[in-house]
C-alpha cells in the first residue's frame, strides 16, 4: 500500500495584503524619518496634557482604570435583574441597561411590526412598571448606567425612567451617573429608524442636554456612536470623522440656541468601535483625542481643560465576530480589549465570544471580564500610560488617520456638513463604497477571516459547547405574556392622570418647550414609549403611528380635543 | 411562463435591524439575472404577504438575526394562507440554530442559511425551489 506524503509550504498562511483594514497602505518599517516633521510638545504632549493624544491623566490607569460594562439584557425583567447582580459581584461597575429591539426603535410591543421582536435583545420596558424590576435592589445613586440605545427617542425614555423611579423613591436624581448616546445622526443613518424626523431628533437631543446640564450635573446626556457607523461600513477615518462633526455641530447648537457654551458641556464623551485592525484601533482612539481637543479650543472656543477632554466609551466590535469555529473568537476579542487599553480608552464593552450566535452566556461574558483582569493583573499593560507612544509606525499613523480625517471632514463641510449629508445620503454613499469594497477583498482573497474564509478546521466539542451555550430568543408563550402583561397594564392606569401627562408632552412638544420634565411626570402616571413618540409626533402635526398601521388610541384623541 | 425571471421578495419582519445580509442578497440575485426586491425593516407578517402577492414572486426570502426565525416564518404562512397564495416558496437565512432548522424544515421553510454560505450556493437553492 502506498503510503500518503504531505506537501511542505515554506508560504503557507503568508499575508495577503499591505493595507490596514481601512485601507491606510503601510510601508515595511517605520523610522524617525516618518515622524520628524513633528513636534512631541504640539502632537503628543504628555498623558494629561493638551492635546490629550497619550490620555487624559498624568497617572491614567493607576488611578483609575477604564469602567467594565456590558449590554446586560435577558428576554425576561427577572433574568436581567439577577444578571446584573452577579456581573456587578464579578466586577462589573458600568451598567449598560438595554430594552429589546422594538423599545431601540420607539415601538410598543403591541405594535403589529412588534411581535416578532418581543424581547429579543433584551427585556421589554414599554414603561416603568417593568422597567423598576429590571433595577430592584440596585441602589440607582451608585453605579454608573449607560444608555445605549438607538435613537434619542428610546434614549431620553430609559433616561426620564431612571429619574421617574428615583424621585419615586425619594433618591435624590442630581447624584445619578451615566452616559447616554442620544445620537440623531446614527439614528437614521444606521438603524433607519422612522420615530421621528431629523428636526425632531435634533430637538429631543438639545431637550435631554438642557435638561441634564441642569439638573443631573453628573451625567453625560450626548455621546456620539462611531460604534454603529462602523459596524455599518464605515472604515477608521469616516468613523473618527463622523463623531468628531456630530460633537462639533451639536455643541454648536447648544450655544446658538440654548445658551450653554461648551465649558458649561464639560468633557465630550465618544462611543467607539474596537475593530480587528490592532494598530489603526489604537491610533484611532489618540487622534481622536488630539483633533477633539483642538475643535474644543480653536473652533469651539473652550477655556477648560475639562471641556477639551474627551472621554472615549468603547464596544468591541460585534460584526468581527464569527459563527464558524466560535472558539476563535476569544482571540479576536483579547486583541481587541487590548487595543483599547493600549489606546488608553475610559471605558470598555467587551463583545463575547457566543456573540455570533445569540446572546452571550454568562461564562463568555466572564471570560470577557477575566480577560480585561488578566490584561491588568497579569500582563501588567496598564501601569505605564500610552506604552506604544513613540513608536514610528503608531506616531506615523495616528498622524495620517488625523490628516485623512481632516480631508474628511473638510469634504462633508463642503457638502453642507453632517446632518446635510445624512438627509442627502452623502454619509450612506460613504458607507455603501467602504462596505462593497471590503465585500470585494474578502472575494479576492485579499482579507481572511480565520475560520470562515481561510485555516478551517472541523468544529469539535470545545466549538459546539461555546455554539449551544449562546443564548437564544424567547419562545411565544414568554411573548404572549408580555403582551398579556402590557395589556393589564394599560387598563390599570388612571385615565385621567395619564390625561394629564400625555397632554403635558403634547403641549411642550408642540409649544417648543423643553420635553423631558412632562416625560418623566407622564413616565410616572403610566405613559409607555409608543405613547411618547406618538405624543409628540402629534404635537408636530405628524400621524400617530409612525409606521402608519395603528389609529390614535381613543384616550389620545379625548386628550387631543381637550389640549386644543 | 418558460422565460420568465424568477420574482424574489427579500423580507425582514420585526424591529431587527441587521441587513448587511439582506443587502448583499438582494445584489446577489440581481447580479443573478433575477427580478429582487427588498421590503425594508420593520415590516409586519401580513404586510409582507401583501407585497408577496401583490408584486407575484416566486420566492419570499426571510432575513432575521435575533433567533425568532421559526416564529416569523409561521406567521407569514399563516398571512399567506389568508391570500390564498401558500404555494409561494419560503426560504430563510440569518441567525438560525440547528434546532431551528428542524422546525423551519418541517414548515417546509428551506435553505435556512447562516452568515458565511456561500452566495452561489443561495442562488442555485432559489433556482431549485422555484423549478421544482
Amino acid at each position: 500500500m502506498k503510503k500518503d506524503t504531505v506537501q511542505l509550504d515554506r508560504h503557507a498562511g503568508g499575508l495577503v495584503r499591505w493595507a490596514t483594514q481601512g485601507h491606510i497602505e503601510v510601508k515595511e518599517f517605520y523610522t524617525p524619518e516618518d515622524v520628524a516633521d513633528h513636534s512631541y510638545e504640539e502632537t503628543l504632549g504628555d498623558p494629561g496634557q493638551y492635546p490629550y493624544t497619550r490620555g487624559l491623566y498624568q497617572s491614567m490607569y493607576r488611578d483609575r482604570l477604564w469602567l467594565k460594562s456590558f449590554i446586560v439584557g435577558y428576554a425576561t425583567v427577572e433574568e436581567t435583574n439577577e444578571a446584573f447582580k452577579k456581573y456587578i459581584a464579578a466586577g462589573m461597575n458600568d451598567l449598560r441597561i438595554g430594552g429589546d429591539l422594538n423599545a431601540q426603535v420607539g415601538l410598543d410591543p403591541d405594535h403589529p411590526s412588534a411581535f416578532n421582536s418581543i424581547s429579543c435583545a433584551g427585556p421589554t420596558v414599554p414603561g416603568l412598571y417593568r422597567f423598576e424590576k429590571i433595577l430592584e435592589g440596585i441602589d440607582l445613586e451608585q453605579g454608573v448606567y449607560e444608555l445605549g440605545d438607538a435613537s434619542p427617542s428610546s434614549c431620553l425614555f430609559r433616561y426620564s425612567m431612571l429619574l421617574a423611579l428615583m424621585e419615586n423613591q425619594e433618591k435624590d436624581i442630581s447624584r445619578i451617573r451615566g452616559n447616554a448616546v442620544n445620537d440623531p445622526i446614527r439614528s437614521k443613518l444606521v438603524f433607519g429608524i422612522r420615530d421621528f424626523t431629523t428636526e425632531i431628533n435634533k430637538r429631543i437631543c438639545l431637550d435631554f442636554i438642557e435638561f441634564s446640564k441642569k439638573h443631573t450635573p453628573k451625567w453625560h446626556p450626548f455621546s456620539p456612536n462611531g460604534v454603529d457607523l462602523n459596524q455599518s461600513g464605515m472604515d477608521a477615518v469616516a468613523e473618527v470623522g463622523g463623531v468628531l462633526a456630530l460633537g462639533e455641530a451639536v455643541c454648536r447648537e447648544l450655544q446658538n440656541s440654548r445658551g450653554i457654551s461648551v465649558d458649561e458641556f464639560g468633557p465630550m464623551v465618544f462611543s467607539m468601535d474596537a475593530d480587528s485592525d490592532f494598530f489603526e484601533t489604537i491610533a484611532k482612539f489618540r487622534v481622536a483625542r488630539r483633533m477633539w481637543a483642538r475643535i474644543a479650543k480653536e473652533k469651539l472656543g473652550a477655556k477648560t481643560e475639562r471641556a477639551m477632554k474627551l472621554k472615549i466609551g468603547i464596544r468591541t466590535s460585534g460584526l468581527s465576530l464569527q459563527e464558524q469555529n466560535p472558539l476563535n473568537n476569544a482571540a479576536r476579542i483579547t486583541l481587541q480589549i487590548l487595543s483599547c487599553v493600549f489606546g488608553g480608552v475610559n471605558s470598555l464593552d467587551s463583545s463575547c465570544m457566543d456573540e455570533a450566535l445569540g446572546l452571550p452566556s454568562f461564562e463568555a461574558r466572564m471570560f470577557s471580564l477575566n480577560a480585561q483582569h488578566i490584561v491588568t493583573h497579569e500582563a501588567n499593560i496598564p501601569m505605564v500610560a500610552d506604552p506604544l507612544g513613540g513608536s514610528y509606525y503608531l506616531e506615523w499613523l495616528t498622524n495620517k488617520i488625523e490628516s485623512d480625517v481632516t480631508a474628511y471632514m473638510a469634504e462633508m463641510e463642503a457638502n453642507g456638513g453632517i446632518f446635510e449629508c445624512m438627509e442627502n445620503d452623502w454619509l450612506k454613499g460613504k458607507m455603501l463604497e467602504n462596505r462593497r469594497k471590503v465585500q470585494k477583498e474578502r472575494q479576492d482573497g485579499k482579507r481572511l477571516i480565520i475560520g470562515v474564509d481561510a485555516f478551517k478546521y472541523p468544529e469539535g466539542p470545545i466549538n459546539q459547547a461555546i455554539i449551544d451555550s449562546a443564548y437564544h430568543a424567547p419562545p411565544l408563550d414568554v411573548r404572549m405574556k408580555v403582551l398579556a402583561e402590557l395589556k393589564e397594564f394599560r387598563e390599570s392606569r388612571d385615565p385621567e392622570k395619564l390625561k394629564q401627562g400625555l397632554k403635558a408632552v403634547y403641549l411642550a412638544s408642540k409649544h417648543g418647550e423643553n420635553v423631558v420634565r412632562p416625560i418623566i411626570d407622564a413616565i410616572k402616571a403610566g405613559m409607555t414609549l409608543g405613547e411618547m413618540v406618538g405624543v409628540i409626533r402629534l404635537g408636530y402635526s405628524l400621524p400617530y403611528d409612525n409606521l402608519n398601521q395603528i389609529d390614535t388610541p381613543e384616550y389620545v384623541k379625548v386628550m387631543l380635543k381637550e389640549a386644543n | 411562463m418558460e422565460n420568465r425571471k424568477i420574482r424574489i421578495l427579500i423580507s425582514k419582519i420585526g424591529s431587527d435591524i441587521h441587513e448587511l445580509g439582506a443587502f448583499m442578497l438582494l445584489n446577489a440575485f440581481r447580479d443573478a439575472g433575477m427580478e429582487a426586491i427588498y421590503t425594508g425593516r420593520y415590516q409586519s407578517p401580513a404586510g409582507v404577504a401583501k407585497a408577496a402577492v401583490a408584486e407575484d414572486v416566486d420566492v419570499i426570502a426571510l432575513s432575521d438575526h435575533t433567533g425568532s426565525m421559526p416564529i416569523i416564518a409561521d406567521f407569514v404562512i399563516q398571512e399567506l394562507r389568508k391570500l390564498d397564495a401558500d404555494d409561494i416558496h419560503i426560504i430563510a437565512g440569518g441567525l438560525i440554530s440547528t434546532d431551528d432548522v428542524k422546525k423551519l424544515e418541517e414548515m417546509n421553510v428551506t435553505g435556512n442559511y447562516t452568515a458565511g454560505t456561500p452566495l452561489d450556493e443561495i442562488i442555485e437553492h432559489v433556482r431549485k425551489v422555484v423549478r421544482a
